[in-house]
């Protein structure tokens, strides 16, 4: 039995819903207020902005990043068992020898780590962020990673974020996937390549004007951790590139 | 008919679909409405997790006041009587395990949120408005959650708090002063809530403290209750309810403690300090640079601390009245504070000002004495519910119309109490006592006075010392006018007037050998408020005349006893007021920081002196650092050296 009038009817309902759904986060990441007019690209769009450098005090946790913590020491990251065994087999020397020295500078921990951020547009769909701790590149889309040519492949340290503007909250939400397996603290705590991170990126102007920027994180990984770790960071922003000083990936 | 039918179809959808997006927008926030924060929220440690360590002060920007007041701080501070129900301080309060509770405040007719409440394990109820209201003076009490206004950007809740305790920053000694004060960022995303917390003490900090810390909303969470009971001082194992638990500089022994385990972490960025945050320093953690040699981008403070501090005495040449509980006001004149009891029986005050200010003190008494024999609310009155011109029965409402617009004469000046014989004390003391009403004769009290003529002013009551100093000033001073001397004074420890006034008991307690040999403080007994006199202030040191008696241990007995009276409301705020003589409304926890630093500073400076040290070089040890920032001063009638000398002098 077929229903080539529902058929067709099926398929032009599928294109609209197609139009609906491509026009709204185009909507929604109008300028703010989100004004009627013509699409404009998330750069335009963006509700605040987050270019520039960045500078992260280390003001909470300040013993797990700025420096190393002995092996085993997890405190605040709900590894579960396996991932207490697999964070307790930790070496440094091997993972250097491997070559795998950035597994502590991927998506899911570079934001811990003391340095500065150099954030820019590298096209009008896509948000670069720069660390020169590890040297690390962090691309932003804000359009389908497909769309943008960018194909599933091999998973790498910061994987492939998707971005979306939240205009009325003037925030970022960034959902990172495709890691490889990395640490999500320098002495060996790990995540795997099922982890899934998601940030929110939001601005803020303090009292004495300077401009802060705060990253929520949230890791989500089902082999490693009992349930999701959050943390915050916070950087502030600086009037000049002075003290930007990249270096490389390093287990010490 | 069918191909229309199904268009219609695909129409309907794609309207339920488009329709479903906007709510989901809306949701969002979408046209500017403020996200739902009210609930439930956890937290998961994710960030320092556990209590930190004795001492650690790892990512916190000390100056040295910072770092000494935090070294010298121990932890058993708990235990003291006024501490022990303290509640975490707000500076510490989202960081305390047990999550948060969110309520909404509403507006019963408009149903508008008004406010939010804010509910932690170990604290008080916080509120935050968010009517535009404006924050109370400076000369308004300090609590531990402090006062919190708030205001949405985007959808962020942007919370300020000031009117602030002095409390501590984390646990392990890391304190804070009373003049810091805090900026919060409130964002819900999606089920996650995420607080930025700005405080900017910069007695203590290099550079605003600036912390993120992350919530999950949990319907089943929400904040545990903590009650306080039993007795803190015998679980501290103490006999001396006075005992001031504190390190001398130097002995703090627990520096350093923690690294015996955590053993990665070097000692000199355990202490703190502005270069050890940034990543600047993992230079001198690799060893090619050190602290001295490196430079970081320091934010500056928006907290004009001396400013803050001057206001809560003005010097503007005004009087500003403050309610303080019951009858009884407090009234700054151009700074100093004058405590008042006013009521049908007439005023009586605490110390009566400078005396260029007695003409706008008088106003002020004036209007709260005029609204304390007025009816309070407009004619409600009907048939034989009405006053009568003396009580029942009633007349009806004619003739309490007319009592509402013809209101009996104000009462006037009853009594002047002087609590020392400070310029600022007494000076308008003649010209306010002269405002009586309810007269007596001027310097004999009891019934051997009767007479005809009752005289023409208040009775000025204070201490035989403060007559003494008045009348027969030393060093061939001039004495002050016969008509502003105590007209009723006492030797004892303690002086009850005769009758109780406004409804309650005042007596007045001795405080021996304490700012001069003449000093009292003043007890309103039902209203539970205390007029410290110059026991007190909250912005300076104590002022100590050495030359008439004035000791730094009488100051601190006197504070003592203030302490022994009075009693906190609820976890360790509030219930009996503390009028000092210069700055804002006290609380006992107030007094007992005050009397707290007192007892470091003397056992500092006794400490020195013990091992031999000159004034000079106790002046080099600088014992007074952690404090100065708060109460010192280089310039005006009071500085630290003074206070510094008297004291030395005095031990």
């Amino acid at each position: 039995m077929t229903f080539p009038r529902l058929r067709v009817s099926v398929a032009c309902l599928s294109a609209l819903l197609v139009v609906v759904a491509s026009t709204v986060p185009i909507d929604a990441q109008r300028g703010r207020g989100g004004a009627a007019g013509p699409a404009v690209s998330p750069r335009q769009a963006a509700p605040i902005d987050l270019t520039g450098y960045w500078v992260s005090p280390v003001i909470e946790d300040w013993k797990y990043r700025m420096v190393i913590p002995n092996k085993g020491v997890f405190g605040g990251i709900p590894l579960n068992a396996e991932g207490q065994k697999v964070g307790n087999a930790w070496d440094p020397a091997a993972d250097e020898k491997a070559g795998e020295q950035c597994r502590a500078f991927g998506a899911a921990g570079i934001m811990r780590l003391p340095g500065r951020l150099h954030i820019t547009w590298q096209d009008d769909t896509t948000l670069k962020v720069e660390t020169d701790t590890g040297t690390q590149t962090r691309l932003f889309a804000f359009r389908p990673t497909s769309a943008a040519g960018v194909p599933a492949g091999e998973p790498t340290w910061q994987g492939q974020s998707q971005a979306q503007w939240n205009v009325p909250g003037r925030s970022l939400k960034v959902v990172t996937t495709n890691l490889k397996p990395g640490y999500l603290r320098r002495n060996g705590a790990p995540h795997s390549a099922r982890a899934v991170v998601t940030e929110y990126w939001e601005l803020h102007t303090l009292p004495n004007k300077d401009e802060w920027l705060t990253v929520t994180t949230r890791v989500e990984d089902p082999q490693y951790l009992s349930r999701p770790y959050l943390t915050s960071s916070d950087f502030k922003k600086l009037p000049t590139p002075a003290g930007w000083t990249p270096t490389p990936c390093s287990t010490k | 008919m069918k191909k229309t039918g199904s268009g219609a179809i695909a129409l309907l959808f794609v309207t339920l679909v488009a329709a479903t997006l906007n709510v989901r927008t809306s949701a969002q926030g979408g046209g500017g409405r403020p996200p739902d924060i009210a609930g439930e929220w956890r937290l998961d440690q994710g960030e320092d997790p556990g209590q930190p360590a004795l001492a650690d002060y790892l990512g916190l920007a000390f100056n040295e006041a910072g770092r000494l007041r935090a070294d010298t701080t121990p932890e058993s501070i708990w235990g003291t009587p006024e501490y022990q129900c303290r509640p975490h301080s707000a500076p510490h309060q989202w960081r305390g395990v047990g999550g948060t509770r969110i309520l909404k405040e509403l507006d019963p007719i408009s149903r508008e949120i008004v406010g939010y409440r804010l509910q932690f394990m170990r604290s008080l109820d916080r509120p935050i408005y968010v009517d535009n209201r404006p924050h109370p003076p400076a000369y308004a009490p300090h609590s531990w959650s402090g006062f919190s206004t708030a205001e949405w950007e985007g959808q962020t809740l942007k919370v300020t708090t000031t009117h602030l305790k002095d409390g501590f920053l984390k646990r392990g000694g890391p304190q804070t002063s009373d003049m810091l004060t805090m900026t919060e960022y409130i964002t819900r995303h999606d089920d996650i809530m995420t607080i930025v917390q700005v405080v900017d003490d910069p007695i203590y900090l290099d550079e605003p403290y600036v912390l993120s810390i992350t919530y999950s909303y949990d319907p089943n969470a929400g904040p545990a209750t903590e009650n306080c009971s039993g007795s803190a001082f015998a679980e501290n194992g103490g006999t001396d309810r006075h005992h001031v638990p504190h390190f001398l500089p130097g002995q703090n022994s627990g520096i350093g403690e923690f690294l015996k385990t955590e053993n990665w972490i070097p000692l000199e960025a355990a202490r703190g300090g502005v270069k050890t945050i940034y990543p600047e320093y993992r230079a001198v953690l690799a060893g090619t640079s050190t602290l001295a040699g490196i430079t970081v981008p320091v934010s500056r403070t928006a907290n004009d601390v001396a400013r803050r501090i001057a206001d809560q005495s003005p010097r503007d040449g005004q009087v500003h009245v403050l309610p303080v509980q019951g009858n009884i006001f407090m009234l700054v004149a151009d700074g100093t504070n004058i405590t008042a009891s006013v009521g049908r029986d007439g005023i009586a005050i605490v110390n009566s000002g400078p005396a260029a200010m007695s003409d706008k003190v008088l106003a002020a008494l004036s209007e709260l004495a005029k609204a304390a024999v007025t009816p309070p609310m407009p004619n409600t009155c009907f048939g034989a519910n009405c006053p009568s011109a003396f009580g029942s029965p009633a007349w009806s409402s004619p003739y309490f119309n007319a009592l509402v617009t013809a209101p009996r004469t104000p009462p006037g000046m009853r009594y002047v109490i002087n609590t020392s014989a400070a310029p600022e004390h007494v000076g308008a003391n003649d010209k306010l006592a002269a405002a009586a009403v309810f007269r007596r004769a001027g310097g004999a009290g009891g019934f051997g006075g009767a007479t005809r003529d009752l005289g023409t002013t208040a009775t000025i009551v204070a201490s035989e010392g403060v007559l003494a100093a008045m009348s027969t000033p030393p060093n061939k001073a001039k004495p002050a006018p016969t008509a502003a001397w105590p007209s009723e004074t006492f030797f004892d420890e303690f002086h009850k007037l005769s009758e109780y006034v406004n409804g309650e008991p005042v007596i007045l307690y001795r405080a021996s050998a304490a700012n001069t040999d003449a000093d009292s403080f003043v007890f309103f007994r039902h209203s539970e408020v205390i007029s410290a006199g110059n026991l007190l202030s909250t912005v300076s040191y104590p002022v100590i005349d050495t030359e008439r008696g004035g000791t730094i241990q009488g100051v601190i007995d006197g504070l003592n006893h203030i302490l022994d009276l009075a009693v906190a409301e609820y976890r360790a705020q509030g219930g009996t007021w503390i009028v000092p003589g210069r700055g804002r409304l006290c609380d006992t926890a107030d007094v007992a920081s005050y009397r707290n630093m007192l007892v470091m500073i003397r056992d500092r400076i006794r400490d020195l002196k013990k091992k031999g040290m000159t004034l000079d070089q106790v002046r080099a040890a600088r014992p007074t650092l952690d404090f100065d920032g708060r109460y010192g001063s280089t310039t005006g009638t009071w500085t630290t050296d003074m206070f510094l000398s008297a004291v030395y002098k005095t031990l």
